[in-house]
């Protein structure tokens, strides 16, 4: 256990809009070890994105225990979190969610501006992050001048630069076509095989199916965890 | 993050939203500007006013005789009282408070230069009235002791009463006739312009002046040998001692006609200062303020207004810089500093605005009783401080609002 990134112990999480409660995770227990790296699939509704934000320590659970590295997270001040969030984990969204007016490598630069980084070393470590993704000609082109995929490396950039303990990717394929998405998919599988541990949400059997732990989430439930050989 | 990098930030929401920051920061703009514009117009209302009661004399009261109070007398003929020169030497050996002293006599007389006749207030003053009038020379000289010694006849015209009198063809020199007597006119005063308070009588510009002297050379007046004047004129050193002193001449001059020193009926006081004192300038000055002040509040709603938008717009973003690890506190000082360095920005643009234009309206020269703005530098701090409070104030809901956006709905994907 040791070595576990995430440790999930009977998480749940209830919803309440208006009269309706809704009960989006039913009793999750999940661990992840580092190094890993798990596709959670399930379909729309399933639960998955709602588990993803509860790992992003974006949302707390309504019960059950978050433990990660090791620490409770619901010990954790809201400062703490946000700085949790800044170095340990990385996010990579299937809308991208770069800001529109700052530039590839101002984006890359953002979770460093917010831990006292200088201006210096921002730069050269976004630069270094951008190389990584094979992005290193388009430093100075704002989000809405790159291509999907392009924007996709430059999210991937952003979570990498802290050199997080676990990449968060929700549906990363999602807004790109077949062709790109393989390509960002490959560069997730070469972020792994040099040691990251990547926990992958997606609907996309063809996607998951490439990963070798693969989870499925129906009705706020695990269904199966399985691992290929 | 940093101050700088809030700062960048706040000039960067600027340069991309140009129109809608120029709209919301033109409301902050023009508030200041009027903060600064109208505080320094009140101002010059203010000292229109003054200017205009002062042109009879600056902080001047004037004595006149009056007839014994009903109280202080038994006689149901009460007696009537007149000042005479020996009373103004009395008064002006004895003042203490009082600083000038000097007696007026006056009449409505012709007044003849050659062919041209009018009718106008003819005074006999002392030296002492060029300054208490506080009237400049334009040409000649005024009335000396000298003129009084020798009971010289000698007059110094106002601009009016030349205009009228000499008009192109007459200056210095000339000989003009009162009450047929021939007068050298040896002086003209400057224009005083407009009085918004006289005493009976013309304006000063249209007054001919003699010495006291050669006035009562033409004849005893009231049936009385003595030399009459009609007023005591007594100036103070400030005009907060007015007060004390009305009480000091009152006691000085009811000791020589032994009347009561509080006899307001025997020795009757009178100045600008009356008036002035009841002018409400101050209230004019605050609800200047407040008039300024609140047109700035009205910029601040609008700021507010176009940055509450701007967080609703922007929740995304501020999911986004939550998830990558920015505290609560971070996101609120980047939307509060936004907030403010707009304010700031259209707030001293509108102080250069409102500078700018008092400037300009203070160098135009005008008639008389129009106010010109008089800047202050502590009106600029006004209006910067009054800013400073608006921008905080519309910096704050919008900031505490973009700090409250929940990350995990924001940064779903549709």
């Amino acid at each position: 256990m040791s070595d576990a990134v995430i440790a999930l112990q009977g998480i749940t999480k209830r919803y309440a809009s208006g009269r309706v409660r809704v009960e989006a995770l039913r009793g999750i227990d999940l661990v992840i070890r580092s190094g890993e790296m798990v596709a959670i699939m399930g379909p729309s509704g399933s639960g998955k994105t709602t588990l993803m934000e509860i790992l992003g320590c974006l949302l707390q659970p309504s019960e059950g225990q978050y433990r990660f590295k090791g620490r409770p997270i619901h010990q954790i001040p809201p400062d703490g979190l946000a700085a949790l969030r800044g170095t340990e984990l990385g996010f990579v969204f299937q809308s991208f969610n770069l800001l529109p007016r700052l530039t590839a490598l101002e984006n890359v630069e953002l979770p460093l501006s917010y831990r006292g980084v200088t201006a210096r070393e921002r730069h050269a470590r976004a630069h270094e992050a951008l190389l990584r993704v094979g992005l290193a000609e388009r430093l100075r082109h704002l989000p809405s001048e790159l291509s999907g995929g392009e924007r996709q490396r430059v999210a991937i950039a952003r979570a990498l630069i802290n050199r997080p303990s676990l990449i968060l990717a929700d549906e990363p394929t999602g807004n790109l076509d077949s062709r790109t998405g393989e390509e960002i998919m490959a560069l997730l599988h070469t972020l792994h095989g040099e040691g990251n541990t990547v926990v992958l949400v997606t609907h996309d059997t063809r996607i998951g199916d490439q990963v070798e732990r693969r989870v499925a989430i129906r009705d706020g439930r695990i269904e199966t965890d399985t691992r290929s050989p | 993050m940093v101050l700088v990098e809030a700062i960048r930030q706040a000039f960067r929401t600027l340069r991309t939203e140009k129109l809608r920051s120029f709209l919301t920061m033109f409301g902050v703009l023009w508030g200041t500007a009027s903060v600064v514009f109208l505080v320094s117009w009140g101002l010059g209302v203010q000292a229109m006013m003054e200017a205009g009661y002062s042109r009879a004399g600056k902080n001047l009261m004037q004595a006149w005789p009056g007839v014994i109070g009903e109280q202080f007398t038994p006689a149901t003929d009460r007696r009537e009282l007149w000042f005479t020169t020996a009373d103004v030497t009395a008064v002006r050996e004895q003042v203490r408070i009082i600083d000038a002293v000097a007696g007026e006599a006056r009449m409505w007389s012709t007044v003849v230069f050659r062919e041209k006749t009018f009718s106008t207030d003819v005074r006999g003053v002392e030296p002492a009235q060029t300054e208490l009038r506080g009237v400049r020379m334009a040409a000649g000289r005024g009335i000396s002791r000298a003129d009084l010694d020798h009971r010289r006849r000698v007059a110094v015209l106002g601009t009016e009463a030349r205009r009228r009198l000499l008009g192109a063809r007459g200056g210095i020199g000339s000989w003009i006739r009162i009450k047929g007597q021939p007068f050298q006119v040896i002086g003209i005063h400057a224009r005083v312009g407009t009085q918004l308070w006289r005493d009976q009588g013309e304006e000063l510009d249209a007054q001919v002046w003699i010495p006291l002297t050669a006035f009562f050379a033409f004849g005893p007046r009231f049936g009385s040998d003595a030399d009459i004047v009609n007023t005591i004129l007594l100036r103070l050193r400030d005009r907060r001692d007015y007060d004390d002193a009305k009480r000091e001449a009152r006691a000085i001059i009811g000791r020589r006609l032994r009347v009561s020193a509080t006899d307001e009926e025997a020795v009757r006081i009178a100045s600008s200062l009356d008036q002035l004192r009841k002018l409400p300038l101050e209230q004019t000055s605050t609800v200047l303020l407040l008039l300024g002040t609140t047109t700035l509040l009205i910029g601040g709603i609008g700021i507010l207004t176009m940055m509450l938008d701007s967080v609703q717009e922007r929740r995304q973003e501020i999911g986004v810089r939550l998830a990558v690890g920015a505290r609560r506190r971070d996101i609120l000082g980047q939307f509060f500093l936004e907030t403010f360095v707009m304010t700031a920005l259209g707030g001293l643009a509108g102080i250069a605005l409102g500078v700018a234009g008092c400037r300009v309206l203070a160098s135009f020269e005008t008639a008389d009783l129009i106010p010109l703005p008089i800047l202050r530098a502590e009106i600029v701090f006004i209006a910067l401080g009054v800013m400073t409070g608006v921008g905080i104030a519309s910096g704050i809901i919008p900031a505490w609002r973009a700090a409250k956006v929940d990350p995990s709905v924001t940064l779903r994907a549709e």
